[in-house]
């Protein structure tokens, strides 16, 4: 039987491997390598698709969030809330800016608990980035609210999220600006480092696209010191070309994942469908207490799964001068323990699926024998 | 002045390089097939981050600069951000540099945190080794001297200056791929070499992309860790890093050219040799830099200094020779060092310079016909002046 690898981004690249290469030909052929018409072209597209007025593209999804908080002036002594169980990027941006990062801990749902943002504020604090982790909308209206009344700046972490929904508004347009990346594993994805900034504020963009391009007003003059941060026109041309497909990716996600929420749901803790919400399932999260033997009897039977992501950032080495404990996030650190992320691209077939639930289900029931798995979802249905 | 007979010489030879112009005209020189089918295969692969290509690239790099160690970053800029990093630069730290440079020079030094701090140029538009050692103060935490245009800083000196004050030097060889003094590659010098891959250096890719050398373990494992968010595994983070990987599948690209890399050069340096044979003759009107016979100068740009520049600038672009200037703004002068207190005065070569210097294309895809045709517009330019 053939294995099932957690990610398998030959299948999505060999049927449209000639029109990617079009599309490099195209670049090669006018030879403009450096922002150009290329990057003005998918920018415009992502800003209609986001619905947004502009798109700023940069070098990934980690400088998006750097460079957006730069642009908001955010630095030294300022405080920005955010998640620890996101993927490092989000905490080391607001690190590199020099500002501290805040951590406030998660819901049932993975995202930002709103409940607990309030009490962090402090003076310091400039801003919020939300997360909407898994490719899962955050509960954005309370957020905004906080944001709103406390003069605080909103940087969606939309890097797994493109496409998502939150009450009919897509991510990366709700708050002051969205950060998306577009990294090979992404369901928008490059083939390499990519980003963009998503945003409706003017000034915004124009500091954006001074910041990634050196700071440079012009040819000769710079009135602001920069980076180097420019989405390279082939990966904007294989984008683009890639941009088409997505709304098909994302809907045949969510079919993979509505499979398993159907199929699991009785045995092993799923994530919620959603409901007028639209995830994206970057990610196709479930939990369980036997979550590294349900890991290893998976990788037996050939199937690949991942943990995203089993160290929370606060407990990171690298983390240690933020002065914060085991047991500051509990939810979060919780979930480090319990999560694990099923393979859920869009280029996984029916019998493919059938195997995942087959192997889960099959584990749980020579379990089941002996040890009572908490059967969350089943009981939440009953209630 | 005439308008000459119309001719084009472009600055970007992009098209020339990568694009259809010289399909079957030139077949030894066309690439883009090639790496066409390369990225054809690549592309099946998906090994897109960190992968297998950037690790042969990074090995022939190692060998052409003649060092440990290579480490792919996203951009040249990149690649002095992360170097300074990498060696605990930071807010109230002092970083000594060039004051005739590309902006990201100065720009990294900012990105740290740290102050740059400016030191005036010699006459071949190269930092000057004899004032380095009045802008060292307590604060210094690096040495960052250029090979601007391509053509060599006094590493040497450099070096025993550093040496003796306890500083690392980091050399800004953005420029200067395939560089050398004495036969020793430049990026080999310093505690580490930065390279840029822009699309207009003599080694380049289709899109941003950088490179920083080093023979120190202990900074390849570093830098290492900083391109790559931090992370020592998957799921372990040292310290906070950044994303600053260079693509693998421009490392595809690279692999196609990096043995091309002195040949390609060796044909800059022999039109630069025409164009300064020819300009010699100009005495009065263009002012052509000595050039040092143990330095292997590979002209990323090729720069003179001339008489009434602004109007030979223009006269060069109406009579289609796409003439430069790298730069007419001292870079201290620029906005965004206004909060360094720098004065008009302070810097006169560099001052001298912008005002003076003119670039011409000497890349290497220019034909006799072309690069005679530049000549012809400069000496039509001075008229009977130089006679």
């Amino acid at each position: 039987m053939r294995n099932i690898p957690y990610v398998d981004l030959r299948r999505q690249h060999v049927p449209i491997k000639d029109e990617i290469l079009r599309a490099v030909g195209r670049v090669i052929d006018g030879a403009a390598f450096i922002l150009g018409e290329e990057v003005e072209k998918f920018e415009q597209k992502v800003a209609e698709y986001c619905r947004t007025k502009y798109a700023v593209g940069v070098n990934s999804g980690t400088d998006a969030l750097f460079l957006s908080l730069k642009a908001y002036g955010i630095g030294r002594g300022d405080e920005v809330i955010t998640v620890p169980n996101s993927f490092l990027a989000t905490a080391s941006s607001i690190v590199a800016v020099g500002a501290k990062p805040v951590f406030v801990d998660v819901g049932d749902d993975m995202n930002i608990n709103p409940d607990w943002v309030e009490r962090k504020i402090t003076r310091s604090t400039r801003a919020i980035i939300p997360v909407h982790l898994t490719g899962r909308p955050v509960d954005m209206d309370p957020i905004m609210r906080i944001a709103r009344a406390h003069n605080l700046i909103v940087v969606e972490d939309a890097a797994q999220a493109v496409g998502a929904e939150y009450k009919g508004r897509k991510v990366g347009s709700i708050g002051d600006c969205g950060c998306f990346s577009m990294h090979p594993l992404k369901t928008l994805n490059a083939c390499g480092d990519a980003g963009v900034i998503t945003t409706n504020d003017e000034n915004l963009r124009n500091s954006l696209v001074q910041l990634r391009n050196i700071g440079l007003k012009n040819r000769d003059e710079s009135d602001t010191w920069g980076y180097n941060s420019r989405l390279d026109a082939i990966q904007a041309a294989i984008l683009t070309v890639k941009l088409k497909y997505l709304d098909l990716w994302i809907e045949q996600r969510r079919s993979n994942a509505k499979y398993y929420i159907q199929h699991l749901g009785d045995v092993v803790r799923v994530p919620e469908d959603g409901g007028d919400d639209r995830p994206v399932w970057h990610t196709f999260v479930i939990q369980t207490e036997l979550r590294d033997e349900l890991q290893g009897h998976l990788e037996l039977n050939g199937i690949g799964t991942r943990i995203h992501y089993p160290i929370a950032i606060h407990l990171q080495r690298a983390a240690k001068s933020l002065g914060y404990r085991e047991g500051d996030f509990p939810v979060c650190e919780r979930q480090a323990q319990t999560i694990l992320s099923l393979p859920v691209y869009q280029e996984l077939t029916r019998d493919e699926l059938d195997r995942v639930v087959d192997t889960v289900t099959s584990f749980f029931n020579a379990r089941n024998r002996s040890v009572s798995e908490p059967r969350l979802v089943a009981a939440k249905a009953a209630e | 002045m005439k308008t000459m007979s119309a001719m084009k010489v472009e600055f970007s030879y992009l098209r020339r390089q990568f694009g259809q112009a010289r399909r079957g005209e030139d077949p030894g020189r066309f690439y883009t097939d090639r790496i066409i089918e390369d990225i054809r295969d690549f592309v099946e692969t998906a090994d897109f981050t960190l992968g297998e290509k950037l690790e042969e690239f990074e090995s022939k790099f190692s060998e052409l600069v003649g060092v440990k160690h290579s480490i792919g970053v996203n951009s040249g800029t990149d690649a002095l951000i992360l170097s300074l990093k990498a060696l605990g630069i930071g807010p109230g730290d002092e970083v000594v540099t060039s004051a005739e440079t590309f902006i990201a020079t100065a720009g990294a030094i900012a990105a740290t945190g740290a102050t740059p701090v400016f030191v005036d140029v010699n006459d071949e538009f190269i930092i000057d080794a004899d004032l380095i050692e009045q802008a060292v103060t307590e604060r210094t935490k690096a040495l960052l001297p250029v090979w601007f245009t391509g053509n060599a800083p006094d590493m040497a000196r450099i070096n025993e200056i550093g040496t003796r004050y306890s500083i690392p030097v980091v050399e800004d060889s953005c420029c200067a791929i395939d560089a050398a003094i004495d036969g020793r590659k430049a990026g080999s010098f310093g505690i580490t070499g930065t390279f840029s891959f822009h699309p207009l250096k003599n080694l380049n890719v289709w899109s941003d992309g950088g490179m920083i050398t080093t023979n120190s373990d202990l900074m390849n494992e570093k830098l290492r860790l900083l391109r790559n968010h931090g992370l020592i595994n998957r799921d372990e983070v040292a310290v906070f890093g950044v994303n600053s990987r260079l693509d693998t599948i421009q490392a595809v690209v690279a692999l196609r050219m990096i043995d091309d890399v002195a040949s390609i050069t060796d044909q800059r340096i022999a039109n630069a040799a025409v164009l300064d044979r020819a300009f010699s003759e100009l005495p009065g009107c263009i002012e052509v830099p000595s050039r040092a016979p143990n330095v292997r100068h590979v002209y990323h740009l090729y720069m003179v200094r001339a008489k009434d520049r602004d109007n030979l600038l223009k006269h060069c672009i109406e009579n289609g020779v796409e003439a430069k200037v790298h730069y007419p703004i001292p870079l201290p002068y620029q906005q965004c060092c206004r909060h360094l207190g720098y004065k008009r005065g302070d810097f006169p070569k560099t001052e001298r310079d912008c005002g003076s210097i003119i670039t011409f294309p000497a890349h290497q895809y220019l034909t006799d016909e072309e690069l005679h045709y530049i000549i012809d517009v400069v000496r039509a330019f001075y008229g009977d002046n130089w006679r």
